[in-house]
């Protein structure tokens, strides 16, 4: 009862007339975002947030939420259309997205999985709103050594999960959590690694980091030949599923959504996975499986529902115990800690108004969602048909504007400059960025929760294998890191996850 | 970007790839900076762990996986994914630099404008009505924009003749 209480008063903040415009805006931006094939989510958040500086900490946040889910929607439309996915959570999509544009049904396969996303997403927040109260109050038991432990975890899974060599996964992740250390030691006030730079003695912007690594390097990857699509939006008409595509597609959108739920919870998972694993679900469960791959509407609804399943489940963790569970997650953690927020378990008893406006912004996004992306498709198409030479000037518009703003400096944009060459190199070199931005992120309470877990022990490493919870996650931990030498095999869908 | 590209992985070759050497060796050396440094700000104090304790972890953790990955390399090579187009490395990142300069002289606008100029007219060869239209809209636009729709400030030019008339 006092968790709908504080829902009801989450509604009531969440809108107000500011609010729902920014989350309507938020929304336009996150699908314009996902519909661009040029930049991801990642890179896309973390350069609008400088558009949040001067807003409230909830408007700002409802605004970088809504862009942050925006972007699952707007990924399909190119992967139906264009056989182009927006993002690479959509990727799978294109399949039978595209074979039923072929056929004269791309209406149908835009409708199904906008409303399969508003499904997959409103019962995912329906899942954050149950987790909130009780695992805040859990995740409020736990003493530095275990927020230690829980980070350990959070860190291995996702350098055990991405990309193929798990070595390399963790030179990305050492390297994330150095570029973190830059600065000011919070502890001792030495700085570090500064190069003698009075610049550098706040540490490295992180906006700036995550644009050059994410957006600058996706873009400097390009090849020539990017020609601009010819592309149709379908008509109102061909928009409305026939009523034996609505039966077939609700229960692919069931399995879609438990299977997006499930993943969502896991840190390292990424949505691009619980999409591959939804599309394998129909494969295997569909009855007209036999069909999928020639334009199959369960083909579009099961992966649709399940990454907006997917994408919202990944806010538990990071609202009830302050752990990201991928990239874009990391990038709102930082956007919340710039905001003055901490998100976590104190995040229910510091600031309880504001985080119930955002899980009830939540649930207006998804609605806002489903009625802009159907009726405005020709809109979203229309996106499509500007030339690549054009959007590219505009991209690197918003990436100066976007790190220079967050410390009014143009030291900034040379450092999202030095990044976006970091990132094209480790593209090159094949290494994972996504526990990069992870351990970036994570890497200050990371180190304070160990110095202060040490300098309660006296220095003794042992409270970490003392505290019975600490003991089991860090046990969790070393397992998952040992896996390799285990010969414990990585499924499938990872290996093959173009999001990591 | 097709699914099939989107999951592509690169074949297997007999030769260690040299930019793959020079990246191992990179990442070994940065570690090896940092282990030094963080011994220099200390890894203990009278009061606990030191500054220098948890950049220490980190060095060691990149020394060590860079040989671990040397070791790899060396037993089953990985051939390095196709090079990417120079001329629009070069040509980003120089541009870049250049507007980061003199952005502060010149003011967002004028700086802006020339910077988009060159990207639109000069390596996309669009027309001139359609360049200035989408330069002015970027800069002079997105200045007006960001100052007082949003009241985030973006920089005038230092020199007064361009700064008094609004640049």
């Amino acid at each position: 009862m006092e968790t709908l209480n504080e829902l009801l008063g989450g509604f009531a903040s969440a809108m107000t007339w500011q609010n729902l415009i920014f989350a309507f805006i938020g929304c336009l931006l996150g699908t314009i975002i996902g519909v661009l094939p040029g930049i991801g989510p990642v890179a896309g958040v973390a350069l609008l947030i400088p558009l949040t500086m001067n807003l409230d900490a909830t408007g700002a946040i409802i605004m970088l939420c809504a862009i942050f889910y925006g972007t699952a929607y707007g990924g399909t439309i190119t992967s139906v259309l264009l056989n182009t996915p927006g993002e690479a959570a959509s990727a799978i999509t294109t399949i039978d997205g595209y074979a039923m544009t072929k056929i004269g049904k791309a209406g149908a396969a835009l409708t199904i999985a906008a409303v399969g996303s508003f499904v997959g997403g409103t019962i995912a927040t329906l899942g954050l709103v149950a987790a909130a109260k009780p695992l805040g109050e859990l995740g409020l038991l736990v003493g530095p050594p275990e927020f230690f432990a829980l980070m350990v975890v959070g860190i291995s899974l996702l350098v055990a999960l991405a990309g193929k060599s798990m070595v390399k996964a963790v030179i990305s992740g050492a390297l994330g959590l150095l570029i973190a250390m830059v600065g000011i030691d919070p502890v001792a006030g030495a700085p570090r690694f500064t190069f003698g730079m009075d610049r550098l003695l706040d540490g490295v912007s992180f906006v700036a980091v995550i644009v050059g690594v994410f957006g600058l390097s996706e873009l400097l990857s390009h090849r020539k030949g990017a020609a601009t699509p010819t592309v149709h939006a379908p008509n109102f008409r061909s928009l409305l599923p026939t009523s034996r595509e609505w039966r077939r597609s609700a229960p692919a959108m069931a399995r879609g959504t438990g299977i997006g739920f499930g993943l969502g919870l896991i840190p390292g998972m990424t949505g691009s996975v619980s999409s591959l694993l939804a599309y394998g679900a129909e494969k295997k469960f569909s009855r007209h499986r036999n069909e999928l791959g020639k334009g199959a509407i369960e083909g579009v609804a099961g992966p649709e529902t399940a990454n907006n399943s997917h994408a919202n489940a990944a806010l538990i963790p990071l609202f009830t115990l302050g752990i990201p569970a991928s990239p874009t997650i990391a990038v709102l953690m930082g956007a919340f800690l710039q905001q003055g927020l901490t998100p976590g378990p104190t995040l229910f008893t510091e600031h309880s108004e504001i985080a119930w406006a955002i899980i009830a912004s939540l649930f207006i996004g998804n609605l806002l969602l489903l009625l802009l992306n159907v009726p405005l498709v020709g809109l979203w198409t229309s996106i499509l048909r500007v030339p690549p030479s054009i959007l590219t000037a505009l991209i690197l518009l918003f990436m100066v504007i976007g790190a220079y703003t967050i410390n009014f400096s143009v030291f900034d944009v040379f450092v999202m400059i030095g990044f976006g060459l970091l990132g094209l190199a480790l593209r090159h070199l094949d290494i994972p960025l996504a526990p990069m931005v992870l351990t970036l992120v994570l890497g200050p309470l990371m180190e304070r929760s160990l110095r202060e877990s040490l300098e309660i022990s006296q220095g003794d490493f042992g409270i970490f294998v003392n505290r019975p919870i600490s003991m089991v996650l860090i046990a969790i931990g070393v397992l998952i890191i040992c896996s390799p030498m285990l010969k414990l095999r990585k499924p499938k869908a990872l290996m093959e996850d173009p999001e990591t | 970007m097709t699914t099939k590209s989107v999951i592509a992985r690169p074949e297997r070759t007999t030769r260690v790839a040299p930019s793959v050497l020079v990246g191992i060796g990179v990442f070994a050396a940065v570690g090896v900076y940092v282990l030094v440094n963080s011994i220099e700000l200390g890894l203990w104090t009278s009061l606990g762990p030191g500054p220098g304790l948890f950049p220490f972890a980190m060095g060691g953790v990149l020394v060590s996986m860079s040989i671990v990955w040397l070791l790899q390399e060396l037993r089953r090579p990985t051939e390095t994914p196709e090079g990417v187009d120079r001329g629009l490395v070069i040509a980003v990142v120089v541009s870049l630099a250049i507007l980061a300069a003199v952005m502060d002289l010149l003011g967002f606008q004028l700086s802006m404008f020339l910077f988009l100029m060159y990207h639109l007219k000069l390596r996309s060869g669009r027309t001139w009505t359609s360049s200035l239209i989408i330069a002015l809209a970027g800069s002079v636009g997105a200045f007006y924009a960001f100052n007082y729709g949003l009241n985030v400030a973006l920089p005038v030019s230092a020199f007064p003749p361009l700064n008094l008339i609004g640049l």
